[in-house]
């Protein structure tokens, strides 16, 4: 057994995961984090993407729309707006929001608007992606 | 003594309100649930949230980063200071929206200069009053198209809140932004309550609940404290803003749920009162009719 730390994954909405993992792989702002069980102490900003943590030598992987991870050496704590299991992402939902998204970047918008749209478009394609990835 | 029929009006119309009442405490407890439920699945958040940034900050090296940016220069008269007040949509909530205000106008009064004051309201009740204090002469800006409901709070909307107040700071045309809400201390007590949003300083952050507070020895950031705080900073006030969206929610329909108890309770005590009445006027009368019936009847006998 692979030594483990304390993982707390909290969205807006609820508690998405609070418990031991031997292993946390995160999209940070500048590319993939692996963290594991004694790693030094870190702050860095999450935008939307995947999340994979090895629970018992099963990965779980979710899908996380902006947040912050603060890692400790015995803990870390990530704290997101949404964070969603891949069976839990309502495909329909998300295709629509991609079609919206989309259809308003074909206008012309302030710059403003444009990475508002750009944002609401990332979160829609990273649910489709997760959930086609890891749930058929 | 009154009229009976008099009587009979004021019964018939206290029951067509006891019906309005019934329904809106009926309403409101089913909203109180769904609010309540939505609480508790986001307290969580909202008070690690600000537990965690508390510990980040304080192993944040120093930095000239934009939202840290006390402007110290700028005299206390001319700072420019925004107020983001939640109220409630609707009235006939007891004492919810009478508490926020007051507590509001108290800060304004400690402003040093009222034209620097902008007030960016939700709520109909709330964006009503300002306004026409406005119009009374008493300034304090509001901002006009900031128009948000406070029913059903989303993290949509708490999203264009932050960017919004975060760019006007970016700009200076906010030197210090301040959050006005009502915490729900427990289920019977509410408070109105300030939180201040920008600029960052570090002692203004609450302990959390559970008063879990982790020391952590020099963190590093990735890519830069600078990079990471641009980020951080706006989730951070989106994360609180969304947070006291959902405490404001569940204290209005808490305090509108037991004022409608209250009228309810009231309203039947009336009718109770008043059919009391009603039946010893009922009574006087019919008292009265027999006696002038005796009377009429002993008088033809004589």
């Amino acid at each position: 057994m692979a030594r483990t730390f304390h993982l707390e994954i909290i969205a807006t909405d609820r508690i998405f995961f609070s418990g031991e993992t031997e292993h946390l792989v995160v999209t940070a702002i500048d590319g993939l984090l692996g963290i594991m069980a004694g790693h030094e102490p870190l702050v860095t900003s999450l935008p939307t993407g995947e999340l994979k943590y090895l629970v018992d030598g099963v990965w779980k992987y979710a899908a996380i729309s902006e947040g912050f991870i603060q890692v400790m050496p015995d803990s870390s704590i990530i704290l997101a707006d949404t964070c969603e299991l891949p069976e839990e992402i309502d495909i329909k939902r998300a295709q629509e929001a991609r079609e919206r998204a989309e259809e308003r970047l074909r206008q012309k918008q302030s710059i403003k608007e444009y990475y508002e749209t750009q944002a609401a478009l990332n979160r829609a394609m990273n649910r489709l992606k997760i959930s086609q990835k890891h749930f058929k | 003594m009154p009229n009976i029929r008099e009587i009979r009006e004021r019964i018939g119309s206290i029951q067509q309100i006891l019906k309005i009442t019934n329904a809106m405490y009926l309403m409101s407890s089913s909203k109180l649930k769904k609010a309540r439920a939505s609480l508790e699945c986001t307290e969580p958040y909202f008070y690690k949230l600000q537990s965690t940034i508390e510990s980040v900050l304080e192993h944040t090296p120093h930095t000239r980063q934009l939202y840290f940016d006390r402007r110290a220069d700028i005299p206390e008269d001319k700072r420019k200071k925004g107020y983001i007040v939640i109220t409630g949509d609707k009235g006939l909530c007891g004492s919810y929206n009478h508490n926020i205000m007051k507590y509001t106008d108290q800060k304004l009064d400690e402003a040093v200069d009222l034209d620097n004051c902008y007030l960016f309201v939700m709520g109909q009740v709330g964006r009503m009053y300002y306004q026409r204090r406005i119009n009374s002469g008493k300034k304090a800006s509001v901002d006009g198209e900031f128009l948000y409901t406070t029913q059903n709070p989303t993290l949509y909307r708490a999203r264009e809140i932050a960017e919004l107040v975060l760019d006007k700071f970016e700009k200076h045309e906010l030197d210090e932004v301040y959050l006005i809400y009502t915490d729900m201390v427990s289920s019977n007590v509410q408070e109105p309550r300030t939180l201040r949003l920008l600029p960052f300083e570090r002692k203004h952050f609450g302990k959390a609940a559970d008063g879990t507070m982790k020391k952590l020895p020099k963190a590093s950031f990735m890519p830069s404290p600078e990079e990471v705080m641009n980020y951080l900073i706006p989730q951070y006030a989106k994360g609180i803003i969304y947070g006291a969206m959902v405490e404001a929610f569940c204290c209005e329909q808490q305090s509108r749920m037991t004022a409608m108890d209250a009228a309810t309770t009231s309203a039947k005590d009336m009718i109770k009162d008043l059919s009391l009445r009603y039946n010893r006027a009922r009574q006087a009368a019919i008292t009265q009719e027999i006696t002038e019936v005796c009377g009429g009847a002993q008088s033809v006998e004589e």
